[in-house]
Parts: C-alpha cells; structure tokens; sequence
C-alpha cells in the first residue's frame, strides 16, 4: 500500500476502487492506495474478457481498500440510508419526488425484482441455501432468509460490516438463519454446489477479476440453483467495436481515477462468461432508466444539514468524492454507464 | 461464530484436499441465548449437519455433552436441548479455524471468521 504511480500513469492504469459508487455522500478518495490496482480487464475483442495481472500484491492491496472504505463508511452510510447499499428500483420516468422511506421502499423493489426477473419467485420453495457475495451490512440476506424461510451466508471484505450484519441478524432473531464472514468473492470458502441462490447485488463493480468472480459464483452455484448479478457495467460494444470510443473512456477514467475503480465491463461480457460456463436461461436486461432517480436523491441526502455535517465528519475525500457524483449522472445520461442485471441457471 | 455456520466453512486455500472441516482453536467462547429452541428447525438441521465436525468444534469449545452419533431413530427432548445448545448458542468469540491438511489459522475476531487467502495460497 506503499508503492505510489507517477502521475502519468494515473491515466492509463485503472485503479482500484476504494469508494462506492452507489453512495456518492461517502464516497472516500483515498491517497494511501494509489498502490494501484495493476490487475486489467481488457476487451480485447467484442466479447472476449482478458485479464493481466502486473502484480498480485496489488491485488491485496485493493482488498485492503475496499476493506477500509467500508469499515469507514458503512456506519455513516446505514445512518442516513439504512441497512440496504444498494439502489432503489423506480418506475421509469416518475416525476413524484420520493421521501426517504420511498426510497427505502424502492431499495426493497429492487430485490423483489431482481428474484422476479430470475425467475426465483415462482420456485421459492427450492431456495434452501443462499449466498450473498457482497454482503454488506446484510441487508438484502436478511431480507431473502425472511422471504423463503432459507438459510442465508454473506461474505464482505469488510470485518466492521460482517460484524454489524450479525449484531442485526441477532437484533432480528435470525441468527439461525443468517451469517456473515470476511472472505473473498474470489476465493469462497465453501464447498462447490452448495446454494440454490447466489446473490450478487451491486457488489462486482469491486472485482478485479470478472472471470475468476463469474466462475466462483458459478462453483458455490447446486445444480438447478439460481445465480443473480446486478451491477454497474458500461455500454454493450456495437458490432465491429473494439473499445468503448476515447471520449467515453475518458469519462469512465476520471471517474475511476477518482473512485478507484478496477476497469469495468459490460453486461454482455458477463452474458459471455457465463455462456462459456455452460450457464442455462441466461438473462439480461438495462434497468438505468430504472435507477435513474437514485444518485440525484443521494445528493439531496447529502446536502442536507445531517448529510453535510457527516460529510464534513468523514473530510475531505468524502466531500471530493461527492463532488465527482456529477460524473456519474454525466454517465449515464450519456448512455456509458448502465445499470444491469444479468441471471441465469446452473444446469442439473 | 456459532457451529451452524463452523459446519458449512472450508479451507478454500489451492490444492488442499482436505478442506473441511476446519478445526477449531477456540480463546474466547460466549454463549449467546439468542435464538429461540425450535424442534422443526432443528429436525431440519439434523439432516443437513455433518455430526462429527459438530461434535469435535462443540468438544474444542468446551461441551461435551453431545453423543458421538446422532440418534437413529426420534430424537429425545434432552437430545434436541444439547443439539440447540451447541448447534447455536455455543459462539466463538475469538480463536481460530485451523485448517486440517496445512495447519493454516483463518482467525476469528468478534465473532466474525476471516477467510481472506494470502497471496500464495490461491
């Protein structure tokens, strides 16, 4: 975490994350980690996903940071937004400015769509065993171990979360049903077909390998079980692109050299891997215009006499953080950034 | 860290074979009253639970109340009262999970098992 880049190489290397982009009033910009993530996904045809890895430390070194930002940030996040970090799901075009507990509501429509939309609510009495990658403070395990009565694990990278996750599973008595660890997406450690439903919501913005994630999430994956990714991609590449165009890249670049992102993907990219692993009903659909209402209502939260002085509280790379929101709704107004979800099923 | 969740955890380092189940180093356990007794959940547990490491995690973390095997037939009520009390309300503090083949401690702090891989062991 040391090891700093020359200013040049800010641009060309995309860094690792050390915010989230979904909650732009904690966004922390950290100086520390520019130890960069050297771990790059490149397109380097329409559809196919390489990988390089210039030096595995980096890669510890962007678990740390995602680590830390969320040990910092997920109590500040909770208090202003609750137990969900993830967004709303809104009908498209809805004028009607929402209260926060619409917004709440809207966190909650989300998950209930995502199950819709893999087709999980129809065979809810087969979801047994759920693994939340990603977890957060596990508001969405608690909320599925609720729905089906299924046991539910949760991983994070972030001790303070796994922590705050259990003292609210036991606060709602469903220690029984539910549990959260520190361990990596990319190295679960369970057995191979263990879950019928594995989650995955707003959390693979974070890997630095999307091959590597695709194919753990698929392994924990039981025969027959369900697998559901929803995430931050960028725009589908047309036929005979090869990159996004260089004004977009640079878009996404200042937001990655700002938010510390690893490169992104799109989602059919993810619909790719997943067809390479033999995946079944694979599905995937554009919900930006879905999300759209989300970013310019945490803004509103944040500049809010509470929102302001936590930023405050937080410092500075918070408050540059949440000045570089703009960049976000920039995104996709312009169609680059894309909010998706992609499903499908493991075969028997 | 309560057994219930001991009994899913594997040491996911590359090349072990013997991933499961991990053993437990325990330093700090508490007991946690948290969760209500409930036969159904339990009888539905008792499919699903690999006994022995039941039985060696509750030992290592001081209870050794539990039978070697699981009842063949219906289970008692003292029976279900032990399987409760070590299934979920036995919690390991703090300590570590020892994995079997290579001797590696995935700690435990507050309650929360960290499974994170160094960098030479994926």
């Amino acid at each position: 975490m040391k090891a700093t880049l020359a200013p040049s190489s800010l641009i060309s290397l995309p860094r690792h994350k050390v915010s989230s982009l979904r909650s732009p009033s904690l966004l922390i910009q950290s100086q520390r980690p520019s130890s960069a993530l050297m771990t790059t996904m490149k397109t380097a045809s329409r559809g196919s996903v390489a990988v390089t890895a210039a030096a595995t430390s980096s890669v510890e070194a962007l678990r740390e940071g995602i680590a830390e930002f969320y040990n910092e940030t997920s109590g500040l996040w909770e208090e202003i937004w609750g137990d969900h970090m993830h967004h709303g799901f809104y009908d498209p075009d809805s004028s009607v400015q929402l209260s926060d507990s619409g917004h709440r509501e809207a966190q909650i429509r989300m998950i209930e769509e995502s199950l819709r939309f893999a087709g999980v609510t129809e065979e809810e009495k087969k979801i047994k065993r759920v693994v939340d990658v990603g977890c957060g403070i596990g508001g969405s395990s608690r909320y599925i171990a609720s729905k089906f009565g299924a046991e539910c694990v949760g991983i994070t990278l972030s001790p303070v979360q796994a922590k705050r996750a259990n003292d609210l599973a036991a606060a709602q008595s469903l220690s029984h049903k539910v549990s959260f660890q520190v361990a990596d997406a990319l190295e679960q450690p369970f057995e191979d077909g263990m879950f019928d439903l594995v989650w995955s919501m707003e959390s693979g913005e974070h890997m630095p390998d999307k091959a590597k994630f695709v194919k753990e999430l698929v392994r924990v994956a039981a025969p027959g079980g369900r697998i559901i990714i929803v995430t931050w991609c960028h725009r589908n590449l047309s036929q005979g692109e090869e990159a996004l165009q260089p004004w977009e890249q640079n878009l996404l670049d200042r937001i990655c050299k700002t938010f510390y992102l690893p490169a992104w993907c799109s989602t059919s990219d993810y619909v790719n891997l997943l067809q390479s692993l033999s995946l079944q009903d694979i599905k995937c659909a554009d919900w930006s215009e879905n999300v759209a209402p989300f970013w310019p209502a945490v803004i509103r939260t944040a500049l809010t006499w509470k929102g302001l002085v936590s930023l405050l509280r937080s410092g500075m790379k918070s408050i540059k953080g949440a000045l570089t929101m703009p960049l976000m709704i920039e995104g996709y107004k312009k169609g680059i950034i894309k909010f998706g979800i992609i499903t499908c099923q493991k075969p028997l | 860290m309560r057994l219930i969740v001991h009994n899913m955890l594997t040491c996911n380092i590359k090349g072990v074979v013997n991933k499961f189940p991990l053993r437990i180093e325990a330093e700090k356990v508490v007991i946690k009253k948290e969760v209500d007794f409930n036969t159904d959940f339990l009888r539905h547990m008792l499919a699903k639970i690999e006994w022995k490491a039941l039985v060696d995690g509750a030992r290592s973390m001081g209870y050794t109340e539990l039978p070697d095997h699981a009842p063949e037939a219906e289970e008692s009520y003292s029976f279900l009262k032990k399987f409760h009390h070590a299934l979920l309300e036995l919690h390991l503090e703090e300590g570590s999970l020892v994995c079997q083949e290579t001797g590696r401690k995935f700690p435990v702090e507050k309650g929360v098992p960290n499974m994170l891989l160094h960098e030479d062991e994926v």
